[in-house]
């Protein structure tokens, strides 16, 4: 019997690796979603998006690399889809420069998809160092840090970019975070400048902007996989983050059914000594 | 005066930015956006610091023959590798990121988006395992944290509510389990009857709570992230802030100096 129960206080790492294994390959290849209610602060985000008048423009800021891009891309495409649909303008950039290029290949996708045009529909901005000091003076004047786009191209010369010199003339920013970026665009962008932000970040980083949601200082959450799955639903564009949901409950069941052999055995053990 | 220096010019700076947050007004408020221009050059340029002692580092360990210099050669090559790979395609696309551009599509593409995308994945394996050894009920804080992380795991997976009430039971059950085997090793009779009751009661909740927590479960998992949760992760947050604020203050006045080490 003591024997049965060390077996369950320590199974193999090897043995957890394969069930994990097992456990997240088989719904992702099945790709069978299930159905759910999206969370609150989720549909306050798209509530936003969808009263937005035509033609505002709405900044996005892509501060997550490739270690989150199976969180975060799904739902930048999503969102983008939503922002072109709606005939938003795109601005984009970020504070991350190794995950700069996700959201330009995204935003290059979705615009093909949707027929819009560079310097019309959308612009992509780029990287400049310096975060919080980039948030603060694009506050006052954005060619004070980007006087060009990617391209080198003069914002003056980019018919979108003509009327738009600062946050009074973006309509809301849509932050992409993996890290303390959002802090960031929340504590500069808008406690100084009024700035109207949604946060869509990984699970890990989305119990930290729990207060900013809680206080209002941003519209929307998209936290996680789950967020994204979320904002898939409501914008009827079921895709990878969907059928990831099962395969995060199917994880989350398993994670828990583990824990709980583990304290069975802990305590059988205990009892036996 | 080789201290005295960075001392002034930090003390100058630092106060006139604290200045300038209060007093918008000219000459305060250009003056701060001089400061931020200043701060993004002097940003840019902690890059090539960042690289120049990355490579010293690894040349080092190459030239000294250690264990891992074979890692280290391969890092060195990667990077004059993408750097002139960069240059070509900055020079042939006019930007070295442009996704037309062979660097992008190669190097980016096939080689850094799965290896960081790997990195991230292989945590879902360590924290399984984690969790399933360090998880352990042995003190009541522990038990608390076990039970919210548990709820909240489920509450915000859909069909979560649905498998709650079989964790329910199983747990209750040992818990009753726990509770009859305490009472037969009891001697005391009032001891003994206790423990029978605790463990009778643990097996007659189990049918309300999984009824509860089927129906609230969502519910609850929003409460512990709202109230616990955001109640905690307030106090972490003032607590660094205040910090924060201190060291500046420290480094404003002198008083700390290790950054001129």
């Amino acid at each position: 019997m003591k024997n049965f129960f060390e077996k369950l206080a320590r199974i193999d790492r090897r043995i957890i690796y394969l069930i994990v294994f097992i456990s997240v390959t088989i719904p992702l290849l099945t790709r069978k979603g299930f159905k759910f209610e999206p969370l609150q602060e989720v549909k306050n985000a798209y509530d936003f998006i969808e009263k937005l008048p035509e033609g505002s423009a709405v900044m996005i800021s892509i501060d997550y690399d490739a270690a989150s891009m199976p969180e975060l891309q799904p739902l930048l495409e999503v969102v983008l889809t939503h922002l072109f649909r709606n005939n938003l303008k795109i601005i984009m950039l970020g504070h991350w420069p190794l995950g700069l290029p996700l959201g330009q290949i995204a935003l290059e996708k979705i615009a093909k998809e949707m027929n819009k045009k560079y310097g019309e529909d959308y612009v992509f901005l780029g990287y400049r160092p310096g975060v919080a000091a980039v948030i603060l003076n694009m506050g006052k004047e954005i060619r004070g840090v980007f006087n060009s786009d990617y391209r080198g191209k003069p914002l003056d010369s980019i018919p979108l970019m003509k009327n738009i010199h600062n946050y009074n003339d973006i309509a809301l920013l849509i932050g992409f975070e993996a890290g303390a970026t959002g802090d960031y665009w929340v504590q500069f962008g808008q406690a100084r400048f009024g700035l109207k932000i949604i946060i869509t970040s990984t699970a890990v980083v989305t119990p930290d902007m729990y207060p900013y949601y809680q206080a209002g200082q941003i519209i929307g959450l998209i936290g996680g996989l789950r967020g994204a799955a979320d904002y898939e639903i409501l914008v009827n564009k079921k895709g990878f983050a969907y059928a990831g949901m099962t395969a995060q409950t199917v994880i989350h069941i398993i994670i828990i059914a583990l824990i709980l052999l583990g304290n069975i055995g802990y305590f059988a053990l205990r009892r036996l000594r | 005066m080789k201290k005295e220096i960075p001392l002034i010019i930090t003390f100058i700076s630092g106060l006139l930015l604290v200045v300038a947050l209060f007093i918008p007004h000219e000459p305060f408020g250009s003056l701060q956006e001089r400061f931020n221009d200043w701060y993004i050059i002097v940003s840019g340029f902690t890059l090539i610091l960042g690289v120049d002692s990355l490579l010293l580092y690894h040349y080092r360990k190459i030239k000294r023959k250690e264990k891992d210099a074979p890692y280290s050669a391969i890092l060195i090559f990667s990077f004059v590798t993408v750097l002139i790979w960069g240059i070509y395609s900055g020079i042939k696309h006019g930007n070295p990121f442009a996704p037309t551009s062979t660097f992008l599509r190669y190097f980016y593409t096939y080689i850094f988006v799965p290896l960081g995308a790997t990195m991230f994945a292989l945590l879902s394996f360590f924290i399984a395992s984690a969790a399933y050894r360090a998880f352990r009920a042995r003190t009541f804080n522990a038990t608390l944290l076990l039970i919210s992380a548990g709820l909240v795991m489920l509450g915000r997976v859909p069909k979560g509510e649905e498998t709650i009430p079989y964790f329910i039971g199983i747990t209750l059950i040992l818990i009753a389990l726990i509770f009859a085997l305490e009472g037969i090793q009891r001697v005391n009779p009032y001891e003994k009857a206790l423990f029978f009751v605790l463990s009778i009661l643990s097996l007659g909740v189990i049918f309300p709570s999984s009824i509860l927590l089927k129906k609230y479960l969502p519910f609850i998992a929003d409460w512990v992230m709202n109230i616990p949760q955001l109640g905690a992760k307030r106090g972490i947050f003032i607590g660094i802030s205040l910090g924060a604020i201190a060291m500046s203050i420290r480094i404003i006045l002198g008083i700390e100096r290790t950054y001129l080490k």
